[in-house]
C-alpha cells in the first residue's frame, strides 16, 4: 500500500514538470497554430539562466525564476516579432521547418557557450524531503509541482481576466474578426509566443534542479509537451494540467512494472495517447474546435 | 598545417645539407590520413569531445616526432573529423565518405558501441583497419570482422571488478540490485553481473531495465528501495548515473555500495552532484593512478602532465581520453611493425600486436578484443577519484560501507 502511495506521489510530482513544460507549448499551438519544435530549446535556455544565476551569484534557484521569466519573455517576444511572424500564415510545414532550425541554432549556441558539460543546480536542500513513515516527498519536486500549478493558474488568469489575454483568445477564435475590432495581430502573436517562452523558461529552471542538464537535454521535452497537450486537449490550460499529471502517473506506473517493463514506459504512455485519440479525439478535457 | 609541412621538409633538407650531401637516415613521406566520425553535437557530445582530446593529444606528439616511421621514412599524420550528430547511421555514412572521398588510410573509432557497430561494418566492407577505443559491446566483435580492433576491455568486464572487490570486504555484501539501460552495451554489462555475482556467493535480484537516455528514474529507484539490497549497480551512461544518484538521495535508497558502469569517472559527475557524488564506485578502463611500464610514448605521469598542459583547467584526463590515445598508439605501432601503409599488412600487424603503453597491455584476441588489460575500480572520496581495486594498482582503500543519506 505504502509503495502504491509512493508511486502515485512520484507520478504526480513528475507530472508537475510536464504541466509546466506543456502549458506554454499548448498556448503557442492553440493560438498561433505553431507546433513549436524549439520549445525544448527554450526550456533548456531557462535551465541555463537559472544555473548561471545560481552559480555566479549564489542566488536561490527558486528566486531566479522571476528573472528567468522576464528574460525568456523578452527573448520569445523578439523571436516571434522578428522571425516567426514573417511566415505565420504559411503552411504548417514552414513553421515546422523554421522552429526546427531555431532549435538547432539555439542548441549549438548553447554548446558553444556552455560546452557539453553536464550541469546541475544543487542548493543545500537538494535531495532532501518530507518523510511520512516510509513515504518520501522530495522538497524540490513538491515545490516544482506547486510552481507548475501557479504557472498554469497565472496563465489561465491572464487569458481569462486581462485585456491582453482576452485579445489572445479573440485572435485564437477568429483572427480576421479580431483584426477588424482593432487588435494588433503582430503584437498579440509576439505576446503569446513570449508567454509560451515564459512557461518554458520557468519549467527549465525547475528541470535544472531536478536533473542534470546539457544543451541537448531539451529535446525530449518537446515531444513530451506534444503528448501532454494532446492527452489533455488543446485550447484550455486546465486540460494541459490534467494531461501533464496523467502523463506523469502513467509513466510512473509503467516504470514500476517488474523486469524490463519500464523499457516500455514510453510505449505505454503513447499507447494511452492513441487510446484517448480514438475514443476522445478532443483530448481528456479539450474543446471541440 | 602547410606551414608545419614546409617546416618538416625544410628541416629534412637542412639535415641533408649538414651531412655533406650524404643520404639522410630518414626522409619525409606522404601524409597519413586517419578518419574519425564523432558525435560533436547531439546526445554524446561530452564523451565524443573527450575522445577527440585523446586523439589530438597523440596527433600533436607524433607530428612533433616527424610522423610515423614506416621503414625509415617518416610520414606526418592528419586526422579528418566529421560530426555524426551522435547518430550511429550517420556515423557509418561519414565513415564511408572518409574512405571514398577523403581517402583515409586508416580509421579511428567513433564514440559509443552503437556507432562503432555500424562503422565496423563499413571498415570491413572496404577492408580498411579501424582501431577503436569507445565501443565495448562484445556484439561488435562477434560478427567475424577482421578489420576492427578495440583497445578497451569489453563490456562484460565493466562491473565485475566491483563484485570482486565487494567479495573482499567485511561484512561481505550478499545481495545485488542491478539497474540497466536497454542498449546493447549496458545489457552486456548487466548480463555479465547476473551470471558472475552468484559465483562470489551473492544473490542478484531480477534486472530492472529502463529506456536508454532516461532522465527520470524515480520509479526504478523506488523498486530498488523495495528490495533493500546491499549493492546497487547501474549499467548505463553518465546522464542516467546522475539521475539514479539524485533519485537515490531523494527516495532515501541506502545501500552499502553504489557502483555505476559509466559516469562517475568523468569530472561532470562530481561537478553536477557535489558532495552527493562521494562514496560512489565505478569500473574504469584506466585511472591516472595506474602503474603500467610503457614500452613507448609517455609514462602515465607524463601523459597526465601532457594532457593538463594541452587542456588546462579541466583536471586529470579520464579514461575516455586515455583509451582514445591508446587506440592511436596501437595503430602507430602496427604501421611501424608492418613497415608499410598497405591496409592488409597493417591489419595483420594489428592482429599480431603485443605492446604495453601507459594505458596497459594491448593484445587482441582473434575477434579483435583486448582481453589482456584489467579494469580497475575507482571510488569518489571527498570529491576526488581514487583507485581502490585491485590492491596492486590502488592508491586508497575503499570507504565502506557507504553511510546512509541522513548521516552524510
Amino acid at each position: 500500500m505504502a509503495e502504491f502511495v509512493q508511486l502515485v506521489i512520484i507520478g504526480l510530482l513528475a507530472g508537475g514538470v510536464y504541466v509546466a513544460v506543456g502549458v506554454g507549448f499548448g498556448l503557442v499551438w492553440g493560438v498561433l497554430n505553431i507546433v513549436n519544435l524549439a520549445h525544448g530549446a527554450l526550456v533548456i535556455i531557462g535551465a541555463y539562466v537559472t544555473w548561471q544565476l545560481f552559480t555566479a551569484f549564489g542566488l536561490d534557484p527558486f528566486l531566479t525564476l522571476p528573472i528567468n521569466a522576464v528574460a525568456l519573455f523578452v527573448f520569445g517576444y523578439a523571436l516571434q516579432r522578428g522571425v516567426i511572424n514573417r511566415i505565420i500564415r504559411a503552411p504548417l510545414l514552414f513553421t515546422f521547418l523554421l522552429t526546427f532550425g531555431i532549435n538547432l541554432i539555439a542548441v549549438n549556441v548553447l554548446l558553444l557557450i556552455f560546452k557539453s558539460d553536464f550541469r546541475s543546480v544543487t542548493p543545500s536542500y537538494s535531495g532532501q524531503g518530507l518523510e511520512l513513515g516510509t513515504i518520501v516527498i522530495p522538497y524540490i519536486r513538491l515545490a516544482s509541482l506547486g510552481i507548475a500549478m501557479l504557472l498554469a493558474g497565472g496563465l489561465a488568469f491572464v487569458l481569462n481576466r486581462l485585456r491582453t489575454g482576452l485579445a489572445i483568445q479573440a485572435v485564437a477564435a477568429d483572427r480576421e474578426a479580431a483584426q477588424l475590432v482593432g487588435i494588433d495581430l503582430r503584437h498579440i502573436y509576439a505576446v503569446t509566443f513570449g508567454l509560451g517562452a515564459v512557461c518554458a523558461g520557468v519549467a527549465g529552471g525547475l528541470i535544472g534542479m531536478i536533473q542534470a542538464i546539457t544543451p541537448t537535454a531539451g529535446e525530449p521535452y518537446t515531444l513530451q509537451a506534444f503528448v501532454v497537450v494532446i492527452l489533455g486537449g488543446l485550447g484550455r490550460v486546465s486540460a494541459t494540467v490534467v494531461g501533464g499529471l496523467a502523463f506523469g502517473l502513467i509513466e510512473a506506473f509503467a516504470q514500476s512494472i517488474p523486469g524490463s517493463g519500464s523499457v516500455f514506459a514510453n510505449a505505454i504512455a503513447f499507447g494511452v495517447l492513441v487510446l484517448v485519440l480514438v475514443t476522445r479525439p478532443q483530448g481528456l478535457l479539450g474543446r471541440l474546435r | 598545417m602547410l606551414r608545419k609541412r614546409v617546416a618538416i621538409v625544410g628541416a629534412a633538407f637542412f639535415v641533408a645539407a649538414a651531412c655533406g650531401g650524404s643520404t639522410p637516415s630518414t626522409t619525409t613521406g606522404s601524409t597519413i590520413v586517419l578518419g574519425a566520425p564523432l558525435g560533436l553535437t547531439g546526445a554524446l557530445t561530452k564523451e565524443s569531445t573527450l575522445t577527440k582530446q585523446g586523439y589530438d593529444l597523440w596527433l600533436d606528439w607524433i607530428n612533433k616526432q616527424g610522423g610515423i616511421n614506416v621503414d625509415g621514412t617518416k610520414h606526418p599524420v592528419s586526422i579528418k573529423y566529421y560530426d555524426d550528430t551522435s547518430n550511429a547511421n550517420q556515423s557509418a555514412v561519414l565513415m564511408q565518405k572518409l574512405i571514398t572521398e577523403d581517402k583515409a588510410n586508416f580509421l579511428l573509432g567513433p564514440y559509443g558501441s552503437g556507432a562503432t557497430a555500424t562503422d565496423a561494418a563499413v571498415a570491413e566492407q572496404n577492408q580498411i583497419p579501424m582501431v577503436e577505443a569507445n565501443g565495448a559491446a562484445q556484439s561488435i566483435f562477434n560478427q567475424g570482422y577482421k578489420y576492427t580492433f578495440g583497445v578497451l576491455s569489453p563490456a562484460n568486464k565493466y562491473l565485475q571488478g566491483v563484485i570482486d572487490m565487494a567479495a573482499t570486504l567485511n561484512p561481505k555484501p550478499a545481495t545485488v540490485f542491478m539497474l540497466s539501460a536497454d542498449d546493447n552495451f549496458s545489457l552486456e554489462v548487466a548480463d555479465a553481473i547476473v551470471s558472475y555475482a552468484p559465483t562470489k556467493g551473492m544473490t542478484v535480484f531480477p534486472v530492472k531495465k529502463y529506456k536508454n537516455g532516461a532522465t527520470n528514474l524515480s520509479a526504478e529507484v523506488q523498486a530498488a528501495k523495495a528490495a533493500n539490497p546491499d549493492i546497487v549497480l547501474n549499467s548505463g551512461h553518465l546522464q542516467e548515473a546522475i539521475a539514479i544518484n539524485k533519485a537515490a538521495k531523494e527516495q532515501k535508497l541506502n545501500a552499502k555500495i553504489f557502483a555505476y558502469s559509466v559516469g562517475p569517472s568523468t569530472p561532470d559527475f562530481i561537478s553536477a552532484l557535489g558532495k552527493d557524488a562521494d562514496y560512489v564506485y565505478d569500473g574504469s578502463q584506466w585511472t591516472p593512478q595506474v602503474k603500467y611500464k610503457a614500452d613507448f610514448y609517455l609514462t602515465v605521469q607524463q601523459y597526465v602532465d601532457a594532457y593538463k598542459q594541452k587542456f588546462p583547467g579541466v583536471g586529470d584526463p579520464d579514461y575516455h581520453v586515455a583509451e582514445s590515445t591508446a587506440a592511436c598508439l596501437a595503430l602507430q605501432r602496427a604501421i611501424e611493425n608492418a613497415k608499410s601503409l598497405d591496409p592488409k599488412k597493417v591489419r595483420d600487424a594489428l592482429a599480431a600486436l603485443d605492446v604495453t603503453v601507459f594505458f596497459g597491455r594491448i593484445k587482441f584476441d582473434n575477434r579483435g578484443i583486448n582481453l589482456t588489460k584489467p579494469m580497475v575500480v575507482e571510488q569518489i572520496q571527498t570529491g576526488t577519484h581514487h583507485t581502490v581495486f585491485p590492491p596492486d594498482v590502488a592508491d586508497a582503500k575503499p570507504m565502506f560501507p557507504t553511510p546512509s543519506w541522513d548521516q552524510r
